[in-house]
């Protein structure tokens, strides 16, 4: 009797808001779970903030009022919620605490839902503004973070975005990932700055990952330097894109701007960053 | 060229990232200076306020001062600063036990602003406390800046520490002592050089540019065979003093939590009764470094029973400002408390005894500095030396010993957690390197987990099963639901064995019969420490993980004693 | 030489997760490059020996049924030999005598001590499990052997064994090993294939060595399913 390999099991942190707004995005987190075969686990904020430890850093992320409204109703909308989709419900009940009024939350996660902002005024929320919490955590976390789509949008299929970075690597690996569980089809997206295609297809080659991207991979898109915005109107409206974020070193970052700032200010998909730290495994 | 930049790449990653010595010790110098330099703003803005305030504080409208302080300080930590208000000090050491040292940026600059505007005002608070979260957090974010590990980080926050006391009071030596005794809760040979070298820097930033060099500049006195007695008695009436307030402080506290006020009117209306207070007795006011000079100079002009008033004043006011939603620190008013129980001392033995050969009364102010302070902080040592630094000489040493042993035994007896500590105690939270809470706080159940286990269909045959067992070495079968997934119980081969030796089950028995579904499970929510207890209450040394019906592995004790050692030789051993 | 993060957790007893936390604490002494760490064998054992860890950079050998050890059932009766025809006198140490003298993998100068061992195990119980059969075997481990083994004896004469059934033996089954480790398990196997009522009937035919064991082969198969 061969042993049985147990399901993973993946836990999403979600953050929840008690407003519409909120709906929409914990719609979204319960759909992506539910594709990919993991577990949303919810956090009803009881204080205004919140503390996150990282291996190198602490992050102390700021709820704005519209988190903390209506906790009494609170708890069984989430219950609804968790019901509708189908899945027994889990809360995240906080354990350690900094100081009275600041819980620890714990970064032991595989993935996290958030909003475009955590911190500003909803006027900031629709596109275009992405927190500097969510900059920070991105860059800090060992956990891919899906950025939300301000409404709910069921995504139908997914698209990494190859720059050819580490990080980039990364996203690749977790498209693949979230490809193999949901069984959606996926494409990729490379904008070629300096290299030509073939470097790009090396670099899949040379990673261990050719036969996967083999199977998995419906078509990979190549545009010229000046076509990203092109290339960005061409992604499906209604698909998940995967992507590294900021894996090219700070004096780039500085100078250039991120692109990633970019994409998430004009696009309306759902995003799935990955950070520098994130760790995916194919298993 | 490429070789030359190998053995220097490979000279360069081996010197940084593990053996650390040199790197450490310019961090440390770095953080010292710059912790330094927090005291030294803060102590001399609160200087010039002070005297900006002293002609205000005569008119009767005065006693709004400290409530009007202590309104703009909450308001500065909660509005403008999004800090959950806390006490400073605990939280470093939370930080130091559970979190590898992390302390977040803001903390480098918030608490010196709010306690500024605490102090400065009034508020009865010592300007020492947030100098230390701002030294602790320079250091623990210049480790972050280095991209340092958590011994290395921690390392550096000490450093922050001891520049931090080492500038305030010019005592180089107590920042180090305070820093190891307080903060890190270890001698570890790797930390005390950098953080003596970052109590030296943060001193020598204090002299140069505060010119004075002791802060209490007191005479010079000599010893007498009668002041050992003295010193005893100073000692038992100090550690009642300091059970006091301590117990006062943590009363007046809980009160505060218990009032049905917005936290800004409640810091409003503790200031004020501060003010208030301060009106009648001007000197419970601020930092107390004036009258503490005063006293140890010995020319204190105040009458016995208002000093003796004056020890319990400053308590209660204390108490109030802390409790009530201002920010600062409680070594300065264990000083001033100090003082003031030595001289009623003195007061009052000279009165009982006025032939005795006892040394002046500026020494017995200075002696109960040592009492107080051992006795709320339950330090003694730093309070040795720090006294010893700002004596300017060691003549007097022999009685801080006394004092300061017995105070902090005393107190230590009557009540066994120091003000900085017992908040995390309680929580739990207290946890140096080495002891169990540490060990069982840093291994966690995915660590100890053996996950290779072979899970059994619940239909099984027994006879397939007896097949699995043939070939295998372990004792338990998780048994899972064929069409969920769920976990539902487990074979334990020692329990059927009976079975397992009569043929004639073979066929006849599923596994789901003969499983065991009243074993008790954990789930990756537990904590290690409640699991341990678990099994030694009801005797078990197997527990399977099971978290949401999915069964993950099992924890069993031979593997926990292997890890907890391994842990514990980690922790203790590594230089 | 570069040890990995794997090859680590094998030597120190503990799991990836431990090695990755002990390196964030700063624990461990590791190299850094990029975002993958290595260890050098050097700085480990200096980092051992300074803070008194035992650490044993050779895998840890593990516990339980050692199975790749084990050698198969038809291997065993291979090295042992199969041996027809064999003539004894009526009583059981002539038996044991005889056939020890035909088994080639013995030495020589060890046959007499064999036997002896052989003939003394028989006086506590006799071996003969019934069916005709018996499994001599000796009680301690023979050294000078380099390979456990089946030596198959095919009697000319039924002998009076001293059997469970009480019916005289013409097949033995000589079990002979270095080391006991062996000695159950194919005590075990062979048992196995004798409790085939296809396989005993086709003992009596007293087949050649390359037919043993293609059959003990096909069994062998069978049973595994």
């Amino acid at each position: 009797m061969v042993p049985r390999r147990l399901p993973m099991n993946y836990k999403l942190l979600h953050i929840f808001r008690n407003t519409p707004f909120g709906r929409e995005t914990f719609l979204q987190s319960l759909h992506f779970c539910k594709t990919i075969n993991a577990h949303p686990v919810v956090y009803i904020p009881k204080t205004d903030k919140f503390l996150m430890y990282f291996s190198n850093d602490v992050v102390q992320v700021n709820l704005d009022n519209s988190f903390l409204a209506f906790p009494d109703t609170a708890h069984e909308h989430v219950i609804a919620l968790f019901d509708e989709a189908g899945i027994p419900p889990r809360f995240y009940e906080p354990k350690d605490f900094t100081a009275s009024t600041l819980p620890d939350i714990s970064s032991q996660f595989d993935y996290m839902c958030s909003p475009r902002s955590i911190s500003d005024r909803s006027s900031k929320i629709g596109l275009g503004h992405l927190g500097p919490k969510v900059r920070r955590m991105i860059k800090q976390a060992t956990f891919p973070i899906l950025i939300a789509s301000p409404v709910f949008k069921a995504w139908k299929s997914i698209s990494v975005f190859f720059g050819g970075s580490s990080n980039a690597m990364n996203a690749l690996v977790l498209g693949l990932k979230v490809a193999i569980a949901s069984g959606c089809p996926l494409k990729i997206y490379t904008v070629l700055e300096k290299d030509t295609e073939e470097v790009y297809r090396n670099m899949v080659r040379d990673s261990e990952l050719e036969e996967l991207v083999d199977q998995y991979v419906n078509e990979w898109c190549f545009y010229e330097s000046t076509g990203f915005d092109r290339m960005l109107y061409e992604v499906p409206h209604d698909s998940l894109i995967v992507l590294g974020a900021y894996g090219h070193g700070v004096i780039k970052e500085i100078l250039l701007g991120s692109k990633m700032e970019y994409i998430q200010s004009t696009v309306t998909n759902n995003l799935l960053v990955t950070g520098p730290n994130c760790r995916i495994s194919l298993k | 060229m490429s070789k030359l930049k190998q053995t220097y790449n490979s000279f360069y990653a081996k010197f940084f990232l593990f053996d650390d010595r040199l790197v450490l010790m310019i961090a440390g110098a770095v953080v010292g200076i710059f912790a330094g330099l927090a005291a030294v703003a803060l102590r001399l803005s609160l200087a010039s306020v002070l005297e900006f305030f002293t002609p205000y504080r005569q008119y009767a409208w005065a006693f709004i001062l400290p409530g009007i302080g202590a309104l703009f300080s909450c308001l500065f930590l909660d509005k403008v600063m999004r800090e959950g208000a806390g006490h400073g000090v605990p939280e470093v050491i939370y930080a130091v036990s559970r979190r590898g040292g992390l302390l977040r940026f803001r903390s480098t600059f918030s608490r010196l602003i709010s306690s500024f505007l605490t102090i400065a005002s009034g508020g009865s608070a010592g300007p020492e406390a947030p100098v230390v979260m701002s030294g602790s957090a320079i250091g623990s974010n210049i480790a972050k800046f280095l991209g340092l590990n958590d011994r290395q980080r921690m390392t550096l926050v000490g450093c922050g520490t001891a520049g931090a006391i080492a500038s305030i009071f010019h005592a180089p030596v107590a920042g180090l002592i305070f820093s190891v005794e307080i903060i890190l809760g270890e001698w570890k040979f790797v930390n005390i050089i950098p953080i003596a070298i970052a109590a030296v820097a943060g001193a020598q930033v204090c002299e140069a540019i505060i010119p004075t060099k002791e802060l209490f500049q007191p005479p010079p006195f000599s010893i007498f065979t009668g002041d050992i007695l003295g010193s005893i008695g100073l000692a038992l009436f100090t550690a009642v003093i300091s059970v006091i307030f301590t117990r006062t402080l943590r009363k007046v506290g809980g009160l505060a939590k218990r009032t049905p006020v917005s936290p800004w009117l409640r810091a409003l209306i503790g200031g004020c009764a501060v003010g208030s207070i301060g009106i009648f007795m001007p000197m419970v006011l601020g930092e107390g470094y004036h009258p503490i000079m005063e006293m140890v100079g010995g020319t204190f002009p105040m009458a016995f029973w208002l000093i003796f008033l004056g020890i319990f004043l400053k308590i209660f006011v204390t108490a109030i400002t802390l409790g009530w939603g201002g920010s600062g620190g409680i070594f300065a008013p264990c000083l001033l408390i100090g003082s003031l129980s030595g001289v009623v001392f003195y007061k009052a033995m000279m009165f009982i005894f006025p032939n005795a050969a006892v040394t002046s009364e500026g020494a017995y102010a200075l002696l109960g500095m040592a009492g107080i302070m051992s006795g709320v902080m339950q330090a003694p040592l730093s309070s040795i030396f720090l006294i010893a630094e700002i004596t300017g000489g060691y003549e007097a040493i022999l009685l801080l010993l006394l004092v300061s042993s017995i105070s902090s035994t005393l107190s230590h007896i009557i009540e066994p957690a120091s003000f900085y500590f017992k908040d995390l105690i309680e929580r739990g939270e207290f946890m140096r390197p080495g002891t169990d809470a540490r060990v069982l706080s840093d291994l966690s159940l995915n660590e100890i987990i053996d996950t290779s286990y072979t899970t059994v269909s619940e239909n099984m045959v027994f006879r397939k099963f007896i097949n699995i067992i043939r070939n295998s070495d372990r004792n338990h079968y998780p048994v899972i639901s064929d069409e969920t997934g769920d976990y539902l119980g487990m074979v334990r081969v020692s329990s059927i064995r009976k079975y397992t030796l009569d043929p004639a089950f073979y066929d006849m028995i599923f596994l789901n019969q003969i499983m065991d579904t009243d074993m008790v499970t954990a789930s990756f929510d537990d904590n290690l420490h409640d699991v341990l207890e678990f099994m030694e209450t009801f005797n078990i040394d197997h527990i399977p993980v099971v978290d949401h019906h999915r069964f993950s592995g099992m924890i069993s004790k031979a593997r926990i004693l292997d890890l907890y050692r391994r842990e514990l030789i980690m922790q203790t051993n590594i230089q | 030489m570069e040890i990995l993060i794997s090859e680590l957790c094998k030597s120190l007893g503990v799991s990836r997760t431990t090695i990755e936390r002990w390196i964030r604490q700063g624990k461990l002494p590791v190299s850094q490059k990029g975002r993958t760490y290595s260890f050098h064998a050097r700085d480990l054992k200096n980092w051992a020996a300074k803070n008194h860890i035992s650490l044993n950079l050779k895998p840890r050998p593990v516990q339980g049924p050692e199975a790749e050890m084990q050698v198969s059932l038809s291997t065993a009766f291979e090295t042992g030999g199969v041996y027809h025809d064999i003539d004894t006198g009526p009583d059981v140490p002539s038996v044991i005598n005889a056939c020890v003298e035909r088994i080639k993998a013995v030495p020589d100068n060890h046959k007499t001590d064999l036997a002896r061992q052989l003939i003394k195990r028989e006086e506590a119980l006799s071996t003969g499990v019934g069916g005709g059969i018996g499994i001599p075997h000796p009680r301690t481990p023979l050294k000078y052997l380099e390979q456990p083994m089946v030596a198959t004896c095919f009697l000319k004469h039924p002998v009076d064994y001293h059997a469970l059934d009480k019916q005289p033996v013409s097949t033995l089954f000589f079990i002979l090993f270095p080391e006991l480790k062996f000695h159950l398990h194919l005590l075990s196997s062979l048992s196995l294939c004798l409790r085939n009522r296809q396989f005993s009937e086709f003992l009596k035919t007293c087949p050649e060595q390359s037919e043993l064991i293609e059959k003990i082969d096909a069994l062998h198969l069978t049973q595994k399913m």
